[in-house]
């Protein structure tokens, strides 16, 4: 289980996470949303280590995250897919999938190879575009990629940061599909934030929504979305 | 045309040993962010300590292989000693502008020079001293004709070609080479990625203070050794790297040997008094027609 409490994240001056508090249930998905600048991005960030807390607690599976750096928590079984698409375009698509399961390496090895089979198998198009550099993939590719990256390093947890942005409807709908099944499947915990909340609340368990750094609501999915003034109030529809 | 294939050999020679330069400049910079002006202060020490123990009885190549490793510690000890406590975060209110950030470990490195050439001074007396070449120096002849390159020449282009054939093996296939790329590329994501960036830098600047050592141990034979000497030979270097485009290591590399080659044909063809012209004026040229390099990647720059 992931727990977070009373997080504090600051950029200088500015209050990003405000006192968050939530947990997310192992073998779920959790989503987080909200409107634009509501602090999704940064409690990814605060949890995978690439921010630092100011106060508060983070803790995987009862040990705490806190003060840890992003390489040690990746070690812990927690993966980040930041925004963004975030892939190195100027390596191979094979470069930077091997490069998601370096640290495993040295203990891992044979297990390092089923893994990246298998996201081959999970992604059929990135095995056909294994030599070309990532720099020239489409978007919806690129964010398979991301997602692969990830995944060989056999993470318990997923942190996935707007995997939808900048893709079209179609291929939204298949990624987020592929990270239902892999839920539903393997086990795979995932916190998946999203500004599309129709589409995450569909195939999420539960739901938080966050406003200005604050939880405003912690719900079921099915009841977030049932909600008519919780959403006319922060998600503006 | 006897002249015109001895400036060959002998451009290629210099040049390959300024592309070694080059590769120690651009390791560091890609790894770590910083243009490091004690690179080859790092290499002047290393190679005072193999004349030192060749002057003791020992062989050329146990001393040759002792500079490489005080090069590589050498490396390693100025990111561990002086550019990790910089970035770490005590100093982080000096460091809090990005013009900050990339000036004081700059300015670090000078001071690390300064350091390194007075030690040097201390220590050898600041005095020239030659350094021997593991071969001669003088024009191979063959069945009686006299090439116009040396053996020498032959030995530091072939250790060079090894040595860029090993880098190149080192960064494109294996994992720690991978790693270090990815490094320089995209911390964040490397990081993410379960990298440790911290040993990765630090092994830049051992990697590169190898390749500097080397490159002095190939230059002082035909240059002679002083505190001093080698300050010429890491301006030539740094220009190799801006032609040849500072985030690249091929890039560098290439750099490296057209500078020799230039340098070497206005030598013969002109008069030595014309090299700094001419590098200049490469130099104007690169920056004017192609300012991130011949191999570099244009760096998109955010306001």
């Amino acid at each position: 289980m992931l727990k977070v409490e009373n997080l504090v994240t600051e950029y200088g001056a500015v209050r990003a996470l405000d006192g968050v508090s939530f947990t997310a249930a192992e073998g779920k998905i959790t989503t987080v949303i909200g409107a634009n600048g509501a602090g999704k991005s940064t409690l990814l960030r605060t949890i995978s280590g690439l921010e630092r807390a100011k106060s508060g607690q983070i803790s995987w599976a009862d040990k705490s995250l806190i003060g840890k750096a992003p390489e040690s928590i990746v070690r812990s079984g927690i993966a980040h897919v930041p925004e963004g698409h975030a892939v190195i375009s100027q390596l191979t698509v094979a470069e930077n999938i091997e490069m998601g399961s370096l640290f495993r390496l040295r203990n891992f090895r044979s297990d390092v190879k089923l893994a990246i089979e298998e996201v081959y198998e999970l992604f059929p198009r990135l095995a056909e575009r294994s030599k070309q550099l990532a720099g020239t993939l489409s978007g919806g590719e690129r964010q398979m990629l991301a997602i692969s990256r990830a995944l060989v390093s056999r993470p318990k947890l997923l942190l996935l940061d707007e995997p939808s942005l900048g893709l079209a409807p179609l291929v939204v709908e298949q990624i987020i599909q592929t990270v239902n099944d892999l839920c539903r499947k393997s086990g795979l915990t995932v916190l998946l934030v999203e500004q599309n909340a129709n589409s995450a609340l569909a195939v999420a368990d539960y739901g938080v929504l966050l406003s200005l750094g604050k939880v405003v609501a912690n719900l079921p999915a099915a009841e977030l979305k049932a909600d008519a003034s919780l959403r006319a109030a922060y998600l503006g529809y | 045309m006897e002249q015109f294939l001895s400036a060959v050999f002998a451009g290629t020679a210099s040049g390959s040993i300024y592309a070694l330069v080059a590769l120690g400049l651009v390791l560091v910079w890609r790894g770590a962010g910083v243009v490091n002006f004690a690179q080859m202060g790092q290499a002047m020490f290393s190679t005072y300590v193999a004349s030192t123990m060749i002057m003791n009885g020992y062989s050329y190549w146990v001393a040759f292989f002792a500079a490489l490793a005080v090069g590589t510690v050498l490396g390693v000890a100025v990111d561990l000693l002086v550019m990790r406590p910089l970035s770490g975060r005590r100093s982080s209110a000096m460091l809090a502008s990005p013009a900050m950030r990339g000036t004081v470990p700059v300015i670090a490195s000078l001071g690390i020079l300064g350091i390194l050439q007075a030690a040097a001074g201390m220590i050898w007396v600041a005095e020239e001293r030659g350094f021997p070449a593991p071969v001669s120096t003088l024009g191979l002849s063959i069945g009686g004709t006299v090439m116009p390159f040396t053996a020498f020449d032959l030995f530091v282009i072939g250790i060079v070609l090894v040595t860029l054939i090993i880098t190149t093996i080192f960064f494109q296939k294996t994992g720690m080479g991978l790693a270090m790329r990815a490094s320089a590329l995209n911390a964040e994501v490397a990081r993410l990625s379960g990298i440790r960036t911290s040993s990765v830098r630090t092994l830049s600047w051992a990697l590169s203070g190898a390749a500097s050592s080397l490159a002095g141990l190939l230059v002082t034979p035909s240059a002679n050794l002083s505190p001093n000497t080698l300050d010429l030979i890491l301006i030539i270097g740094f220009t190799a790297c801006v032609i040849g485009g500072l985030d690249s290591l091929p890039g560098g590399v290439l750099g490296g040997f057209i500078l020799g080659l230039v340098i070497s044909f206005v030598n013969v063809y002109s008069s030595p008094s014309d090299i700094f012209l001419a590098i200049l004026a490469i130099l104007l040229i690169v920056l004017l027609v192609r300012p991130q390099g011949i191999l570099g990647s244009k760096e998109v720059r955010r306001v």
